[in-house]
């Protein structure tokens, strides 16, 4: 069990940033963009982000359950897909176009 | 014994949900009308199997000590039983919901002239498939022991859910609340999941009982908790807040209550919810073997949270047209007032000495146990009952205009409107009002006066809503634009839903002792009390006096 976890660990604290800032522009991504596919595929970028950060752990830590995570992590992540292609392509069917700011029928 | 088979032997429910899913699945595709009509049936008998494996399941010691808010093994019951028993009101409710569609519609008629049945227009086997799915992951948040474990069991919880409002109906309405739930739920997932990445890399482990054992290590030892596990906490509440439409992952509720079809509103509003705050329960139990000022940002982020999602959540209510916006802005409302007993059971496991078990108030898991059930009652009611107006146009109720005089057109279904609407607003004889009691005397005996007093006003508030949807059932001009079409089984479905609230408001005991009992610690000995007289408020004796007040 580590004490703390702190930027000594050098190599770790690298891992970390790079996942936080795959996180991170998932993230703003997402919030800025109005294509659905870029939507979703942020989302997805975001997950890899975290991905990032359980392999680092369990690199730092030693035993294998962050690396048993990202394997489930990826699973959903292409459970997810396949959900987010077919309302993609439901919508599509239905307005013709991938803009998110087409679908606002339904507000306060 | 084995921990595999252990574990495994806690999940004869979830298994009997998943094989009816399949079955439902496939019975769906069938070229006989009579087989592929089925599904509802096969769905309404694998619950019914799943509460026979939930009742006869003996409770199991729990496999680890100190380690939980509460014991895993009985809570894992209470909810499943509860899942199971609204689930089959919810079933009941939702039963037309794939037969109204246009191409089912159109499937079956093409197959009557004598064409070829084409499969991919019939949605029955889906949609009660994955209604099975969804509450199969509400169980297994249930029975959560692991971080990977409650992350799989969320996202199956969400995932059909996206499936049913998209297929709930034919309108664009529908597609586009489908489209708004699934991005911003995708993105919750990933916030959570971040979170829990980061309490796995402060602790080592994603087992609750080592996260435990690791927060109890640190406190012993007197040091602070790593910033990285607090940040993790936080990360991971704020993610499964999504589930429970609290502040700050609130934004698609309306939208989405208001797109999806009444019955499968009514599934939103309960299911997700249940799982939210039952993997709530499950995070924040290993974090509170820590202290009350270790563990201080995250009970602020709580207070924050439930105070934020009360007012928002009321105030917007209070501005809506739409009745299904203001029931979901009420859901929000809610969730507020739920995670008022949340907050005191994070009190109560910190502070030392502050050992409610047993006691029916000052117990707040136990009085949020008591809730989750109590609102999914009362809502279901009233979805059901916005789900059996259609307007003109041929879509659902929304407005205010459109059950303007139900009380007069249709009694039956004007009364379960008024005892729904009632138990929300919390009056009694309403099992809402039980609930508020419990919720709300727990956090005042912790001594969270503030909080609690703007809990109160907050529901003098949301009265104001609730009311004006009684005057337009009971007091208005009956809108002659709109039909009033009940089928047996909603209204069957609903009047339990009615009649339960009002039962278990003025007999509630047996309930309220069944989630004391799901809320007891694990390693303290249940103290066997007599029961309360049913819902008897007198016996609230408040013992806050001694305690410091806090916000």
């Amino acid at each position: 069990m580590p004490e703390t976890i702190g930027l000594h660990s050098f190599i770790l604290s690298h891992f970390l940033l790079t996942g936080a800032v795959v996180f991170a522009l998932g993230l703003v991504g997402f919030l800025s963009r109005r294509n659905l596919i870029v939507m979703f595929l942020c989302t997805e970028m975001m997950f890899q982000g975290v991905a990032i950060s359980l392999v680092a752990f369990s690199r730092y830590h030693a035993n294998d359950t962050g690396q048993t995570f990202v394997i489930f992590v990826l699973t959903i992540a292409a459970a997810e897909a396949a959900l987010a292609l077919g309302l993609v392509v439901l919508l599509f069917r239905r307005k013709r176009t991938l803009d998110a700011l087409a679908w606002s029928q339904l507000h306060g | 014994m084995n921990p595999m088979l252990d574990k495994l032997s806690t999940l004869w429910p979830e298994m009997t949900l998943l094989a009816g899913a399949c079955v439902c699945m496939l019975a769906g595709l069938s070229g006989s009308a009579v087989v592929r009509r089925s599904p509802r049936w096969i769905a309404a008998v694998s619950l019914l199997l799943a509460g026979l494996c939930v009742a006869t399941s003996s409770v199991a010691e729990p496999r680890h000590t100190g380690a939980a808010l509460v014991g895993v093994a009985g809570l894992a019951v209470y909810v499943k039983m509860a899942i199971v028993a609204v689930g089959l009101l919810l079933l009941l409710i939702a039963s037309q919901v794939p037969d109204r569609l246009r191409q089912t519609q159109d499937a079956e008629a093409a197959t009557g002239r004598g064409g070829v049945f084409d499969p991919a227009g019939v949605m029955r086997g889906e949609f009660f498939a994955f209604f099975l799915l969804s509450l199969c992951g509400a169980m297994l948040c249930a029975g959560a022991e692991d971080l990977v474990w409650l992350f799989l069991a969320l996202e199956l919880t969400s995932l059909p859910t996206y499936v049913m409002v998209a297929t709930s109906r034919d309108r664009a309405g529908a597609q586009e609340s489908a489209v708004k739930y699934f991005f911003l739920g995708a993105m919750a997932a990933a916030v959570f999941l971040y979170g829990f990445a980061l309490i796995y890399g402060a602790t080592g482990s994603t087992q609750y009982d080592q996260i435990a054992a690791f927060v109890h290590a640190q406190s012993a030892s007197g040091q602070a908790l790593p910033p990285l596990f607090i940040v993790g906490l936080v990360l991971a509440v704020v993610g499964v807040s999504f589930k429970i439409a609290a502040v700050p992952m609130h934004f698609y509720a309306a939208d989405v209550y208001q797109g999806a079809a009444g019955p499968v509103t009514a599934f939103l509003a309960f299911v997700p919810k249940t799982a939210g705050f039952v993997s709530l329960i499950g995070l924040l139990g290993p974090a509170c073997q820590a202290n009350a000022e270790q563990l201080q940002p995250v009970i602020w982020l709580l207070w924050i949270m439930a105070v934020l999602s009360m007012t928002v959540g009321n105030t917007l209510g209070l501005l809506q047209h739409n009745v299904k916006r203001v029931l979901a802005y009420s859901s929000i409302a809610h969730s507020g007032y739920m995670l008022v007993g949340l907050i005191a059971a994070v009190a109560a496991a910190t502070t030392p000495g502050a050992v409610t078990a047993g006691e029916h108030l000052g117990n707040g898991v136990a009085a949020l146990l008591f809730y989750l059930v109590a609102y999914g009652l009362a809502t279901l009611g009233a979805f059901a009952v916005l789900g059996c107006v259609t307007t003109d146009q041929g879509d659902e109720a929304q407005t205010y205009d459109d059950i303007a005089g139900l009380g007069q057109r249709h009694p039956l279904l004007g009364v379960i409107m008024l005892i729904s609407v009632l138990s929300l607003v919390g009056l009694p004889p309403m099992v809402g009002f039980l609930g508020k009691i419990y919720l709300f005397g727990s956090a005042i005996q912790h001594g969270y006066i503030w909080l609690v007093i703007i809990a109160v006003l907050n529901s003098a508030i949301s009265a104001v809503y609730y009311l004006r949807i009684i005057g337009a059932c009971y007091f208005a001009k009956p809108n002659d634009q709109t039909q009033v079409a009940v089928s047996p089984a909603v209204q069957l479905g609903a009047l339990v839903a009615a009649v339960g609230a009002v039962m278990l408001g003025v007999a509630g005991g047996r309930l309220v002792d069944a989630a004391r009992d799901a809320a007891a610690p694990p390693d303290a000995a249940v103290v066997e009390t007599a029961p309360l007289p049913d819902g008897d408020a007198e016996s609230w004796s408040p013992q806050w006096a001694d305690t410091s007040v806090k916000w």
